[in-house]
């Protein structure tokens, strides 16, 4: 009798236990900590802002008024593994303070690694509308960076002015564009120190661009008064030209 | 009696375990907001197909009852001084919600700085006015009304109209769950009838869904608007195209990146420094917001100014490149001898912003006068 009656009891209990196990709490694990990278602009050594008027390789006055960027994916390395961060961040630097957050295992890292411009499988075939108005490859937080259904999206804008001699007002545009898939550049850089990852913990470190080797580097050199455009078009180099040499312009430095 | 104990012992642990299930659960409150009201009906609104969400303030929700509610404020007179003007006396239907004027003509006869911009697919605006100086649609309708140089009401007595109103102070308890009635109510009311104004049944949108098909110059125009601008012998990348997508970009079919660009009209900015009096830094001089392109045929005069009368004179502008100036957008091709577009390939552009007209949005009698 008590056990005919109390049968579906222990039923429901089951059930109730069964379906309760959704919302505990995954077995707990180690806390992780938090990755902060500041990226930061200069012009050579110096610290740089948008709308400053700087001397480039060739003696031109220039001053940039627009410089953006995709990194996608970034990662650090520690023992010889590499752990993935923030999936996508577009930088811009007309906005200060711009700094990429990761949530990574506690540990000492000994490498950076990422992605200049956007993953082929994230550039193109997904309609911009379809993410959330905040997500950075969204149609209004993507912010001009869009491109076209085909293209994707502009990894790198590098946009301002010069003249070809000092004294002179800058009217003369300079408009780099750079994106499509064959223009996605890995950057790998080795930490010159520990940094280490505390749990529950922000550590911090500073990735600096420096803008004018987006215009000189090893075996190569953009004239802004021969090449002050690109596209990325067909048959035009000069995006990936710009691409490779940014491979080269960053540096970092553990906080 | 040790069965009965046990059966109790269990439904007590059944009723506990059931009891701490239900804190895991993500049932949101009713009315959890400021504003909310029990007795209004909760409004859903249809995305189109191929258009981003839209984001709706949490304070903000929208209703039936509130977007009825500020549909008669759009409309409602009474919200100017001497109760000729309303909303909607520059923003007329028939213009695409926008003045046929280049400056709209306050109740005082004062003359406004600019052309009244198109009310269009504003809930996916994230900044309002020529200048990017509101950056809710709430804090933008709070503007107008009190204006001297356009409805010149103060919002005291706007409020105090409206509260002598039975139907007004009716219609506010239900969409706000009591009849106080203040500026900021109003303006969300107002908020929610206009996000409601969604427009996506143009000629484009038709074709987009496979619904009809583009005539030849049409889908020429619409090549056109997607290359690249310029004569590739003098400017680098150029394909000849109209270089319209950049910044009237189709992602998420609004032709507009909602940037602020300065695009050649002028070389000097006394006259109006457009964004510049927002941020304060004169690099923004002769910047203004990109307009969104839908209903394009619909809302001349053009630019900031309304200077230009007609779709033709704008594309001559583009096609010549502009005027330079330290501030001017680097895609004018002001240094390389313009868009050189032909005439037929004008004629082709023309014709293809011709497609993005919808006049079902326009006539749509959800959107007119209740009055």
């Amino acid at each position: 009798m008590y056990i005919r009656t109390s049968l579906p009891v222990f039923v429901l209990l089951i059930l109730v236990l069964t379906g309760c196990d959704r919302c505990n709490p995954d077995p707990p694990v180690a806390a992780p900590g938090t990755a902060q990278m500041n990226v930061e602009l200069s012009w050579g050594d110096e610290a740089y802002s948008l709308e400053q008027v700087e001397i480039d390789h060739n003696g031109y006055p220039v001053r940039l008024d627009n410089l953006q960027l995709y990194m996608a994916p970034v990662a650090f390395r520690s023992e010889g593994e590499w752990t993935e961060g923030a999936d996508v961040s577009l930088i811009d630097f007309s906005v200060h303070a711009q700094h990429i957050t990761s949530t990574l295992e506690a540990g000492t890292y000994d490498a950076v690694r990422f992605g200049m411009g956007l993953p082929p499988e994230i550039n193109t075939d997904i309609d911009p509308a379809s993410y959330p108005n905040s997500h950075p490859l969204s149609v209004i937080g993507s912010a001009g960076m869009f491109w076209t259904w085909s293209s994707g999206y502009i990894f790198v804008k590098y946009e301002g002015k010069y003249a070809l001699e000092t004294g002179t007002q800058l009217f003369e545009p300079v408009s780099y564009h750079c994106g499509t898939d064959a223009s996605y550049r890995m950057v790998t850089i080795e930490l010159t120190e520990p940094f280490v990852v505390a749990a529950e913990e922000t550590a911090s470190l500073t990735l600096t661009l420096d803008a004018a080797k987006a215009l000189i580097g090893e075996g190569d050199a953009i004239d802004l008064a021969v090449d002050p455009v690109t596209h990325n078009g067909q048959g035009d180099s000069l995006g990936g030209r710009m691409m490779d040499l940014l491979v080269d312009a960053w540096k970092i430095s553990v906080e | 009696m040790a069965g009965k104990r046990l059966q109790i012992g269990l439904y007590s642990l059944a009723l506990l375990v059931l009891t701490g299930c239900e804190r895991c659960q993500d049932d949101e409150l009713p009315c959890a907001t400021p504003n909310c009201s029990p007795a209004a009906t909760p409004y859903s609104l249809e995305i189109p197909a191929f258009f981003p969400p839209m984001d709706i303030p949490e304070d903000n929700p929208l209703t039936v009852e509130g977007i009825e509610l500020g549909r008669m404020l759009f409309w409602e007179k009474d919200l100017s001084a001497d109760g000729s003007m309303s909303c909607g006396s520059c923003h007329l239907p028939s213009a695409g919600f926008s003045d046929p004027n280049p400056y709209s003509t306050g109740i005082t006869g004062a003359q406004g700085i600019r052309n009244a911009m198109a009310i269009i697919n504003i809930g996916w605006s994230p900044t309002f006015f020529w200048d990017g100086r509101a950056v809710t649609l709430e804090e933008q309708i709070l503007e107008p009304v009190s204006h001297p140089d356009e409805m010149a009401l103060p919002w005291s007595e706007a409020v105090e109209r409206l509260q002598n109103s039975e139907d007004y102070t009716a219609r506010f308890a239900v969409a706000f769950g009591d009849d106080v009635i203040t500026p900021e109510r109003t303006t969300q009311a107002i908020a929610q009838f206009l996000r409601t104004m969604v427009s996506a049944n143009s000629k484009f949108d038709q074709w987009r869904r496979g619904e009809t098909f583009l005539t030849d110059a049409e889908f020429a125009g619409y090549e056109i608007f997607l290359r690249e601008g310029g004569d590739p012998e003098t400017t680098p990348g150029g394909e000849f195209g109209g270089d319209c997508f950049h910044c009237h970009g189709e992602a998420g079919l609004q032709f507009s990146d909602y940037l602020f660009r300065n695009n050649g009209l002028d070389s000097t900015f006394a006259a109006d420094p457009g964004h510049a009096l927002v941020t304060g830094n004169p690099l923004d001089s002769g910047k203004f917001k990109t307009p969104t392109l839908r209903n394009i045929a619909l809302t001349g005069p053009y630019m900031h100014d309304g200077r230009f009368q007609t779709l033709e004179e704008v594309i001559d502008h583009y096609n010549s490149g502009g005027v330079p100036s330290t501030t001017v957008d680097p895609f004018m091709k002001y240094s390389s001898g313009g868009l050189q577009l032909s005439s037929m390939q004008k004629a082709q552009l023309t014709a293809f912003l011709h497609t993005l007209t919808d006049t079902s949005f326009t006539t749509n009698p959800a959107f007119q006068d209740p009055h």
